[in-house]
């Protein structure tokens, strides 16, 4: 079966999931199958996706805690991505302009908030 | 209330009434509003008509949660224009407890090279005042004189005091305050107001509040009530509740979110990430503490009252305090911008900014520029260490470098200047992160990250033109909504770090507004107190044009917008009418 390599680091207390103990961060390589998605990603890791908060891919933000609307974004070869604990934190005006994955902006858009808020309970 | 007015060129002081026209104002609204009406625009920050205004906010002193910043404002050494720039200490309660809406200093001494220490204290039914010669203390390391300021003066004093950068006049030079600890480590940090006080010949400004009489509210109930819902929002909210991600990880949980972004500044704004960022993070620190204390180390409060308590400490191999506290712009602009990834060094470097009285951010980016010219190589910690002991003990190539980022830039012949209205831009790359660029660019205080931090829940639902993902034009809106917003809290006293729990728990923000009517007597409502955020910035902006800061001025740097910056590959592209959309329709 065809497979892609992608790049996963992963801070603070997420860190075990990548084989760290150190609470830090970890980086590791995965190989998925090519056409697999954050969720397989997820699973592969062994992490349930409720212990991520902010998410990147490729610097592209694609989830906030509690709120995850990339599981079934496509990874490729060579994709980067990151994934932080619940206690991180990232203020609006600091990502106002940033660049987000497309199912993320979609989300954002569909929120009355627009996106300003710092948590997104489901 | 009083005004207190300290003249440093007979060394008199005189106490005031409140004017009825101050009456709603404190913290920043205060000190822009004096400096506004007092302070000839054109004049030479360093000369003896500028003035040094310190606020406490309306609502410090009182019994409300994380409210005990001050406000310290004048003209600008490094920008040219109007500055306020606040901390969080026990000074500022125990100004408002003394009953002191304000403390203006003016004129300096005649012979230059005098320095005086002013205590206020407590005497009967109102402030005493006492002018002393403080030229023992000057020329020396903070560290070391403030032990000596506590055991002279006792105790219970609240310390407010300028290093040797201050006394050289630098622009990076910042007001120190007293931590918890009695340390000096509690900074008005940003725009050089500590060469403003170091012009004046005001080396240490000194409270002893017992006896004081306490704030007068003018409802002490609604008050309470006020203030609970306040609480509890901040209790509640994930990011400021007590183990939550500021008390935890201290500000500098943003550096790998920003890394990772791609909106991490290096190596002097030459890349948006550094391989080394996850060393010099909050998570890093947390744990690094832990590995050499046996212990988990959660932060502590910068000052009474603040239950977010987001101030770290850094410990060294032996269980030893190397500095508190490394703030997330300190960790990038003495790291990351400097190419340096040692912890260690970082914590090293942040002390000798607090002990010599040197912005950790104009400082910072100064060093970058300095290395990305040539002067040392990036990532030269020892070179880097060396350049702040320069600046700090005044040698001729300190001076130049203690003028700020601009000065530097232009010294050494290079573009690359990391700067709005001279200051040194902070920790958020506005190619990345294109809604900061429109506040840095347009804030009347420079390039500054604090200057657009919180939004009415009003605004939430703003739609239309103003969604925040629909255009670049909405951008100038939302950073418009953020500044007037922000100009309110930071006159309220309150920290900035309430704008998460205030944003997502609207019965936070409530509890905010609601406690300035209890506190005043007056009848705010959530959108009246965003429209007085508005009229600072107008008093503000008017300064900064009779001082001859015009629209031009509200431009990112140039390069930005021919260097692409990786690993986005984007550059700064907001077309002008974007920023002169934030004030041209205020």
């Amino acid at each position: 079966m065809a497979t892609i390599q992608v790049e996963v680091w992963l801070y603070g207390p997420l860190a075990h999931y990548g084989g760290s103990d150190d609470n830090i961060s970890a980086q590791v390589y995965c190989d998925l199958p090519v056409g697999s998605c954050m969720q397989d990603l997820l699973d592969v890791l062994g992490m349930p996706t409720e212990e991520r908060g902010i998410t990147f891919v490729n610097g592209d933000l694609s989830a906030m805690p509690g709120m995850h609307p990339d599981l079934k974004h496509e990874l490729h070869a060579g994709d980067r991505v990151a994934f932080f604990h619940m206690k991180s934190m990232w203020p609006f005006q600091y990502r106002h302009g940033v660049k987000m994955a497309e199912e993320f902006t979609e989300s954002m858009g569909n929120r009355e908030d627009k996106g300003l808020r710092s948590t997104f309970e489901k | 209330m009083w005004i207190l007015r300290l003249n440093m060129t007979d060394r008199s002081y005189k106490f005031e009434d409140v004017p009825e026209s101050y009456a709603m104002l404190g913290g920043r609204g205060l000190t822009s509003t004096i400096i506004y009406d007092e302070v000839d625009p054109t004049c030479h920050p360093l000369g003896p008509n500028n003035k040094l205004v310190f606020a406490p906010g309306i609502v410090t002193g009182a019994a409300s949660p994380t409210s005990a910043r001050l406000s310290v404002g004048g003209k600008s050494p490094l920008t040219g224009g109007i500055k306020e720039s606040n901390a969080g200490t026990s000074f500022a309660p125990a100004m408002a407890k003394m009953r002191l809406k304000a403390v203006i200093v003016e004129g300096k001494p005649e012979q230059s090279g005098e320095y005086w220490t002013v205590m206020i204290s407590w005497e009967g039914d109102k402030p005493k005042v006492e002018f002393m010669p403080a030229d023992e203390y000057t020329g020396k390391d903070l560290y070391e004189v403030f032990p000596q300021i506590y055991e002279r003066f006792g105790k219970k004093i609240h310390v407010c005091g300028v290093g040797t950068a201050g006394e050289f006049g630098y622009a990076n030079s910042g007001i120190a305050f007293n931590d918890m600890k009695k340390r000096p480590t509690r900074y008005s940090g940003r725009g050089g107001l500590g060469a403003v006080m170091g012009s004046k010949g005001l080396k240490f400004l000194l409270l002893n509040a017992e006896g004081a009489p306490g704030v007068e509210y003018a409802d002490q109930e609604a008050f309470k009530v006020a203030a609970k819902k306040l609480q509890v929002a901040l209790n509640e909210h994930a990011i400021t509740k007590p183990k939550g991600g500021l008390n935890s990880y201290g500000t500098a949980v943003l550096v790998n979110i920003l890394n990772e972004a791609g909106g991490f500044p290096t190596r002097n704004f030459r890349t948006g990430r550094f391989e080394g960022a996850a060393k010099i993070a909050g998570e890093a620190i947390f744990e690094t503490n832990k590995k050499r204390t046996g212990k988990e180390v959660y932060n502590h409060a910068c000052s009474p009252g603040c239950v977010i308590q987001c101030s770290n400490t850094l410990y060294s191999e032996s269980g030893d305090e190397i500095v508190s506290c490394i703030e997330y712009e300190s960790a990038w602009a003495l790291g990351a911008d400097c190419g340096i990834d040692d912890l260690d060094a970082i914590g090293e470097l942040v002390r000798l900014c607090n002990a010599y009285g040197l912005d950790t951010i104009e400082t910072g980016v100064s060093i970058g520029v300095a290395m990305d010219s040539g002067m040392i190589p990036f990532g030269d910690v020892k070179g880097a260490i060396n350049l702040v002991h320069e600046m700090g003990k005044g040698t001729p190539m300190g001076r130049l470098l203690g003028g700020g980022t601009g000065m530097v830039g232009k010294a050494l012949g290079n573009p690359r200047i990391p700067a709005v209205k001279g200051q040194g831009m902070p920790a958020y790359e506005p190619r990345a992160v294109k809604g900061i660029g429109v506040t840095y660019a347009t804030s009347t205080m420079g390039a500054d990250h604090t200057a657009g931090y919180t939004i009415a829940p009003e605004m939430l639902s703003v739609g239309g033109t103003s969604d925040p993902l629909a255009s670049d034009v909405a951008k100038a809106d939302l950073s418009r909504a953020f500044q007037m917003t922000t100009a309110f809290l930071d006159s309220t006293g309150h920290c900035l770090f309430i704008a998460f729990a205030i944003l997502d728990i609207p019965s936070g923000f409530e509890g905010m507004v609601e406690e300035v009517n209890a506190m005043l007597g007056v009848e705010l409502t959530n959108d009246s107190a965003v429209a007085l955020g508005g009229e600072i910035l107008k008093r503000e902006r008017a300064f900064n044009e009779a001082a001859g800061l015009t629209k031009v001025d509200d431009r990112l740097p140039e390069f930005m917008k021919y260097e692409p910056l990786p690993p986005h590959n984007v550059v700064s592209d907001l077309p002008d009418e974007v920023f002169d959309k934030v004030y041209g329709e205020m």
